[in-house]
């Protein structure tokens, strides 16, 4: 029957088990991520030190890709039709390439040990491709009907870009790892990398995923049409642009195209911000205030980047990416974890035909909110250990609770769905 | 003149104005209003359904010959939805806030999941089938939703 019914039927939807596993391994890594922090105290003295080179990943690469993954294996049925060959197998090959693959890089890059470097990107790779290649193929299957909604164009762009920064990484990971001799100058390389996986990965999967969260579930307008026709492929475009002109070393355009993208980003929190200014809910719950503060600390991000174009002190690129990778992303993704993990459960309790607790009642406010406000120091503290380096174990100690708390709140809401399907 | 899209997602966000009306004088604990808004809001939503499943549902299966593919599960979310508007009722009659928030807020989630297989995939789907007689069903559609959403 999928065929006559691409993606639309709940039974399209993945066991609950296969996105569940990416949603509750993710917070490990960012648990991870705030030890190390604690455990060294030089870290954040620049954007080079190994154990800074070792969180960045242990962010993008396990906290954020894993629930990207997981999210994806949901959404792309019901917002793309694309149902996914073999989902669980799917979901259990990548799981184990993704967590081993996160993993080994951080560790090889934090611990100087070339192979693992090179043993974690090429294994982060074949998670990454493979679930890509399924992907594909669930989109090449659906129905060509296309809605009003940029989303689905929009994912696809994201996952071209989360392929080009996969491909970066590996080159990066031999050159790193055998001495491989490269035609491009290896910052310039480290650079592309990076920007590729915040704009274009991190950037237009945010994007496109907002233009379908915020109306929906913040109820404001709709962002307008004009808004979401060109923002995604004009960064591209624009990244296209400053990948060129970085490669080709012409000093001014770089930064013209720089602070294109840097407008592009900020447009995108500006539009955000405005329509959540214009919810229809009344009381803006917890997992919308840190969606809010998330797009504030991308502002934020945007004026670290700014003054980093013109300064050279090692503070400021470290500045934005605490306020990207934390602030930004790891903000925004706590609130939808939030939102999906819940509702998951409650879908597969409908499912079943057994009677669901409400939502509220799988996770109650009080922990989320408490969780949410402890992201908000986190991130507070962070900012400062950038500033005053000798507080950076106190940012990681509460970046290590933040995320342990976070699991402890995603396993209540799998608790109550056990104790509901078996009572 | 609307295509069936444009038409059915401008009534998806009016009745996702209702409900959050009702959800904001529910949670000052104004229960007179808060109930005069939810029952306005499950009004407009059970006339959106009705003209979903007495006109469009049945004109596209007709067409398409799939009277077991997406409108089925269609309408089986609509009878989980119903349930739901039946809970909240209930909670409102009780006057229990916590009840009547986490009920809301599953209700609000499953709306939305619905909403996007409808707004993506199944009424694209019936702008393009119905090509010749689409002007004429927008204009029964119309007839038939709340008129306090009539754009």
């Amino acid at each position: 029957m999928s065929s006559a019914n691409p993606g639309l039927a709940y039974e399209d939807t993945p066991p609950l088990s296969a996105p569940l596993r990416f949603f509750l391994t993710a917070p490990l890594f960012g648990l991870v991520a705030g030890l190390v922090l604690l455990f060294d105290g030089d870290l954040l003295a620049s954007r080079w030190t190994p154990g800074a080179l070792a969180v960045v990943h242990l962010f993008a690469a396990g906290f954020m890709l894993h629930v990207m993954l997981g999210a994806l294996l949901q959404i792309l049925p019901v917002v793309a039709g694309a149902a996914f060959p073999a989902p669980l197998r799917i979901a259990g090959v990548t799981h184990v390439l993704l967590g081993l693959g996160a993993a080994g890089l951080a560790f090889g890059l934090g611990s100087g040990t070339p192979s693992a470097i090179i043993a974690g990107a090429v294994l982060l790779a074949a998670g990454l491709g493979l679930f890509l290649a399924a992907s594909l193929l669930g989109l090449a299957r659906a129905a060509p009907a296309q809605g009003a909604s940029r989303t689905p164009r929009d994912l696809r762009l994201a996952l071209g870009a989360l392929a080009l920064t996969t491909v970066l990484g590996v080159v990066l990971a031999v050159a790193l790892g055998r001495g491989l001799a490269l035609p491009v100058a290896l910052p310039t390389l480290v650079d592309l990398h990076a920007v590729w996986a915040w704009m274009g990965w991190g950037g237009l999967l945010l994007a496109a995923t907002s233009w379908v969260v915020v109306p929906m579930f913040q109820i404001t307008p709709a962002y307008p049409a004009g808004f979401t026709r060109f923002w995604a492929p004009a960064t591209l475009v624009v990244l296209v642009s400053w990948s060129a002109s970085l490669v080709a070393d012409i000093g001014w355009l770089k930064l013209v195209l720089s602070a294109l993208l840097l407008a592009l980003a900020s447009g995108f929190a500006l539009q955000t911000i405005k329509l959540q200014r214009n919810s229809r809910r009344s009381t803006p719950d917890a997992p919308f205030r840190a969606f809010r503060l998330s797009m504030l600390a991308l502002l934020g991000s945007l004026v670290a980047l700014l003054v980093s174009l013109v300064s050279d002190a090692p503070q400021w690129p470290i500045l934005a990416g605490v306020l990207v990778l934390h602030g930004t992303f790891a903000g925004a993704i706590s609130a939808m974890l939030y939102k999906i993990v819940p509702f998951l459960t409650w879908l597969h309790l409908t499912q079943a035909r057994i009677r669901a607790p409400n939502m509220k009642k799988l996770l109650p406010d009080a922990p989320v909110r408490k969780q949410l406000r402890l992201h908000a120091a986190a991130l507070a503290a962070l900012i400062v250990a950038v500033l005053l380096p000798v507080t950076t174990p106190l940012a990681g100690l509460l970046v290590a609770v933040e995320f342990g708390w976070l699991l402890a709140n995603l396993l209540r809401a799998v608790r109550a769905w056990h104790q509901a399907a078996n009572a | 003149m609307a295509s069936i899209a444009e038409l059915m997602t401008h009534d998806h966000r009016s009745c996702d104005h209702d409900f959050a009306r009702a959800e904001t004088l529910a949670n000052r604990k104004d229960w007179e209003a808060a109930t005069l808004a939810f029952e306005a809001f499950a009004n407009g939503l059970e006339a959106h359904f009705q003209a979903e499943e007495e006109d469009l549902f049945p004109r596209f299966e007709a067409v398409t010959g799939m009277t077991q593919g997406p409108t089925q599960v269609m309408r089986g979310e609509h009878v989980e939805m119903r349930a739901s508007l039946m809970q909240l009722r209930a909670a409102l009659a009780n006057r229990d806030l916590d009840e009547f928030a986490g009920e809301a807020e599953t209700l609000l989630i499953m709306m939305q999941q619905h909403n996007m297989k409808e707004e993506n995939i199944l009424y694209p789907m019936c702008d393009m089938r119905l090509g010749g007689e689409r002007d004429a069903l927008v204009n029964t559609l119309a007839i038939r939703l709340a008129p306090e959403h009539a754009a």
